[in-house]
């Protein structure tokens, strides 16, 4: 229970940095996605339910402080938290580039998953994507993997601080 | 077969529970297209527990980089010089925290002077927060519902429109910038009376929608709310137009406007309490009065 709620704080904390101290930034396209991240390492921490229901107040808290109306979050956050699960034991992710690449790529296919959202409820023309990819998406999936080995190792060492068992993965009993 | 069933459920518990959890995120999502008032309380609740923590960060942040502005250079000094330069510190501090006050005072005499040239019903916010997310552009301001701010209000500051109320909590707000793909505005060019509808363009451009091939507009015009849309008053400058392209078919012609906000560089916003009288009224009562003084 202590590892739920400390790691809910972790994200609020995480959340709240996001919308204030990363916008901050003069190039806003720099900024990357804290919570994404963390969703990441929640596959690593946590077993699929109780990391799949954080993962879904993450995208909530996301989508309540979004200009998003919908809630795409809620739905992409946990869908995120899924296939990392069950990617983590296929591959290895040890090192700055596997890591880099992990978040690069789920960065990358988020954001598509929501221009199809957003297509889907509020059609715009093909022709906006291309700019969209390489003017946002490209560049804040990059920078999101850049964060994400530093971020994993500050997140491995608090774990292991405060948790005797750092990592449950999706194989192991809860 | 009973017992079978059992372990059938417990082998795929896993897998229900993830289908359910989706499913649910959907429902959540059209309970919110249709404007459900149990997500919008649940919203009003998470809304008012992290807000706080949001102010205080910004706080935080705004003093943080006032002090870093002051000090940064300061650190590789040489020691005999150290006492003087600490006096210059100071003074620069000093006269950095005068000359923030001078803004902020310029600023807010700006302000009140806009809001008495244009309506008492307009309350004061700050901006606390930005969009977590660099899909969607919106901002965080602290008025809410106890201040009455409503949703779909109008949002602007003293050089043109910002955008509108999107979300409310009791002591918070979540306002939808024209520049998000989200948004549109009613609104017309200012010297050719052309209407057409501004829509986001994400970053902090905005294009003009449906705007007629036979209109003339030209790069420079200036754009503002046409006040059709009930939530904005007539005549409030939205932005510029920067681009036109005529060269597609159709019956529309392609325009592109940069909005005469900063949106990256908001701090204080006015929210429209009651849509305003529109401008043209105004001045029909002033020549009406001028006439029957006559």
């Amino acid at each position: 229970m202590r590892r739920i709620i400390l790691s809910l704080l972790v994200g609020i904390l995480f959340l709240i940095l996001q919308t204030t101290w990363l916008s901050s930034f003069p190039i806003q396209r720099i900024r990357p996605d804290l919570l994404l991240i963390f969703t990441l390492y929640l596959a690593f921490l946590f077993p699929p339910i109780f990391g799949g229901l954080l993962a879904f107040l993450m995208g909530y808290l996301m989508d309540l402080f979004s200009g998003n109306a919908l809630g795409f979050y809620t739905f992409s956050r946990p869908l995120v938290f899924f296939v990392a699960q069950f990617f983590k034991e296929r591959f290895y992710l040890e090192g700055f580039s596997f890591q880099f690449l992990f978040a690069f790529v789920f960065g990358m296919l988020e954001g598509i998953l929501i221009f199809i959202l957003m297509n889907a409820l509020q059609p715009l023309s093909l022709g906006n994507f291309v700019p969209l990819f390489f003017t946002f998406l490209l560049p804040q999936s990059f920078f999101t993997g850049l964060a994400t080995p530093l971020l994993f190792w500050f997140f491995q060492k608090g774990s292991l601080l405060l948790f005797r068992q750092p990592e449950k993965g999706i194989m192991e009993k809860v | 077969m009973r017992i079978r069933g059992f372990f059938l459920f417990r082998r795929y518990t896993l897998l229900i529970f993830i289908i359910l959890l989706l499913l649910f995120a959907l429902v959540l999502m059209s309970l919110r297209a249709k404007q459900r008032k149990g997500v919008e309380f649940f919203d009003a609740l998470l809304m008012e527990i992290c807000s706080p923590f949001q102010k205080a960060s910004t706080l935080v942040i705004k003093t943080v980089q006032g002090t870093f502005q002051q000090y940064v250079f300061l650190v590789n000094l040489e020691k005999e010089n150290r006492m003087l330069k600490q006096k210059i510190a100071e003074l620069q501090e000093e006269n950095h925290r005068m000359k923030e006050m001078k803004l902020a005072n310029d600023r807010l005499r700006q302000l009140l002077q806009f809001r008495e040239k244009n309506s008492p019903s307009m309350i004061g916010a700050e901006v606390i927060g930005q969009d977590p997310s660099s899909w969607f552009k919106s901002v965080t301001i602290d008025k809410g519902e106890k201040d009455g701010v409503k949703k779909r209000m109008a949002v602007i500051s003293p050089t043109g429109v910002i955008g509108q109320i999107l979300k409310t909590a009791p002591h918070y707000a979540t306002v939808l910038l024209i520049t998000d793909y989200n948004s549109a505005i009613d609104s017309l060019v200012e010297r050719t009376r052309a209407k057409a509808i501004v829509e986001g363009k994400g970053e902090n451009r905005c294009q003009l929608k449906y705007l007629l091939r036979a209109e003339e507009v030209a790069v420079g015009d200036i754009v503002v709310t046409s006040g059709l849309d009930g939530n904005f008053p007539k005549g409030l400058m939205v932005g510029e137009i920067k681009k036109v392209d005529k060269k597609g078919h159709g019956v529309f012609q392609y325009a592109e406007l940069v909005p005469s906000v900063d949106m990256t560089q908001l701090e204080e916003v006015f929210v429209i309490m009651e849509p305003l009288p529109p401008a043209p009224l105004q001045e029909e009562k002033g020549k009406k009065g001028k006439k029957t003084k006559k």
